[in-house]
């Protein structure tokens, strides 16, 4: 099966004040339409990091990055920007919702930056809430929503211009573990409806429910095993 | 061209001496008088009163107030009462006459001319020529006596400057503070696939709007301020003076200011943020 998201050999050193640091060192990783992907390691050992490259937030220092086959490395940040908005949904621990916004429109924003007529994305809106059980705060803003919903939101945010791929770095983080289990139920039901899930997560019961799971230390993945 | 002093120019006298006299048999001359004047004498149009350059009183002539008029106000003297009384010429030369002193009389510094073909250039260099040392300009023509308020006028454009470069950088200060504030929004605005240049486009339009509406706030505030002042110092003057004005040109200047630095410190504070890697505005 053709991968949406190809590494080949990838890098990533961050220049510090004190020397530089080598987040990721020569990761190589597929992934392809329909995968469910857990990354799992300790702390600071590159799973954001690798998850910032493979959703062209960050570029790799060196290797080649490739997405449905083009270099992500060659790529003008306005090329990058147009792949994460139609290509690729996003979904942090700390939810990242425009607060100024009700979930509704939060939902709205990305399709009305990729020129969906008002309508569509109005019905498409109503529908993703639907789908991810928030339909009654639509009208809400996020200070008024508890973590799990704007949780919710997010995915639904991340989901609006039928991304491909859909990465989530910490999405239970900050939720308590009932809250958590809901947010891992909503992510089967995304891969079972045929987007590719990239999970990076320190959540034994989160990382279980992923088809194949990535252990990475120091940079390295060290171990990939398919379930 | 006509030369016509007796019949259009009008003279300002002060009043030395001036009051209320029974009409007499001999039909007194004719003149006019400020309403600063006719109120604080209480003098009334058709008024018989006693004018004279002597302080005290000798050779006084009989006049009748035939008019009250509002007089022209004089930045200069805004801050004296004005006093005055118009008199055609002969009436005047008839009322200097009498002083004893022939340095005691007073001057005609000036007399207007109406033209009758109107050209004030031609007539001016023509009466220069004919009467050197007679001073002789069109009214239209620069008057050196608002040398004053040139340099006055350049002195408060120097203030406008300074006070414009102030708030802008102020504005600009503002601007950093109140973009640092959305720094989140603009790193989730990049996160879900927002280019620069769309959130750049985003500011310039907010940024203009802000600006516009800072602009038209200030001048509303200006346009009433300027009520305001005139009022006030037109009451405590008891003048038509018009102390404070803002003119068409003057509204066009500020918005021609106000609007390109309101969108100029918009776009440079955004950019600040804009020009960073995306992972260090979402990473804070």
């Amino acid at each position: 099966m053709t991968p949406i998201v190809e590494a080949r050999s990838i890098s990533r050193v961050f220049p510090m004040p004190a020397g530089p640091v080598t987040a990721l060192r020569d990761v190589s990783l597929s992934i392809a339409a329909g995968d469910y992907l857990g990354v799992v390691g300790p702390s600071g050992c590159g799973k954001s990091t690798l998850l910032h490259v493979l959703g062209c937030v960050d570029v790799p220092t060196s290797g080649t990055l490739l997405f449905h086959d083009r270099d992500v490395g060659s790529l003008a940040d306005t090329e990058r920007s147009r792949l994460r908005l139609r290509e690729i949904g996003f979904v942090f621990q700390r939810f990242f919702l425009l607060p100024m916004l009700t979930a509704a429109e939060n939902v709205e924003l990305p399709q009305a930056e990729a020129g969906a007529p008002r309508a569509e994305r109005r019905r498409r809106t109503m529908a993703l809430l639907e789908y991810v059980g928030l339909a009654a705060r639509a009208d809400h803003r996020p200070s008024e929503l508890s973590g799990g919903e704007m949780q919710r939101v997010a995915i639904a945010r991340a989901l609006a211009n039928r991304p491909r791929l859909l990465l989530a770095d910490e999405p239970t983080g900050e939720l308590d573990q009932g809250t958590g289990e809901q947010i891992a139920t909503l992510l089967d039901r995304l891969h079972a409806d045929g987007t590719a899930v990239v999970v990076v997560t320190h959540d034994p019961a989160i990382a279980g429910r992923a088809r194949r799971l990535l252990r990475m230390r120091d940079g390295r993945i060290v171990d990939e095993a398919p379930r | 061209m006509v030369f016509q002093p007796t019949m259009t120019a009008a003279f300002l006298i002060s009043v030395a001496l001036l009051t209320q006299a029974s009409p007499t048999a001999v039909e007194p001359a004719g003149i006019l008088i400020t309403r600063q004047l006719a109120e604080s004498r209480g003098l009334t149009v058709g008024s018989v009163v006693k004018l004279a350059t002597d302080p005290a009183g000798a050779h006084a002539r009989l006049f009748r107030v035939d008019g009250i008029y509002e007089p022209t106000p004089d930045p200069m003297h805004f801050a004296q009462p004005q006093l005055d009384a118009r008199m055609h010429l002969p009436d005047l030369l008839a009322l200097e006459a009498g002083m004893p002193d022939e340095r005691d009389r007073r001057g005609v510094t000036s007399i207007n001319v109406a033209l009758s073909d109107r050209d004030a250039e031609r007539f001016a260099l023509d009466v220069a020529a004919r009467v050197p040392g007679l001073v002789a300009r069109a009214t239209s023509a620069p008057d050196d006596r608002t040398n004053t308020f040139i340099v006055v006028e350049r002195f408060h454009l120097a203030i406008a400057i300074v006070t414009v470069v102030g708030s802008a950088v102020f504005l600009l200060a503002l601007m950093v503070m109140l973009v640092d504030e959305r720094r989140s929004t603009v790193g989730i605005l990049r996160l879900i696939g927002f280019t620069r240049r769309r959130i750049l486009l985003q500011v310039f339009i907010e940024g203009a709007v802000i600006a516009l509406a800072g602009a038209a706030a200030g001048i509303l505030f200006a346009l009433a301020s300027q009520r305001l002042f005139n009022g006030f110092f037109q009451w405590r003057y008891d003048t038509t003076l018009v102390f404070l004005r803002i003119t068409p040109s003057v509204v066009w200047r500020s918005l021609a200011m106000a609007v390109p630095f309101g969108i100029a410190a918009s776009l440079v504070a955004s950019w600040t943020f804009l020009r960073q890697q995306l992972l260090a505005l979402i990473r804070r």
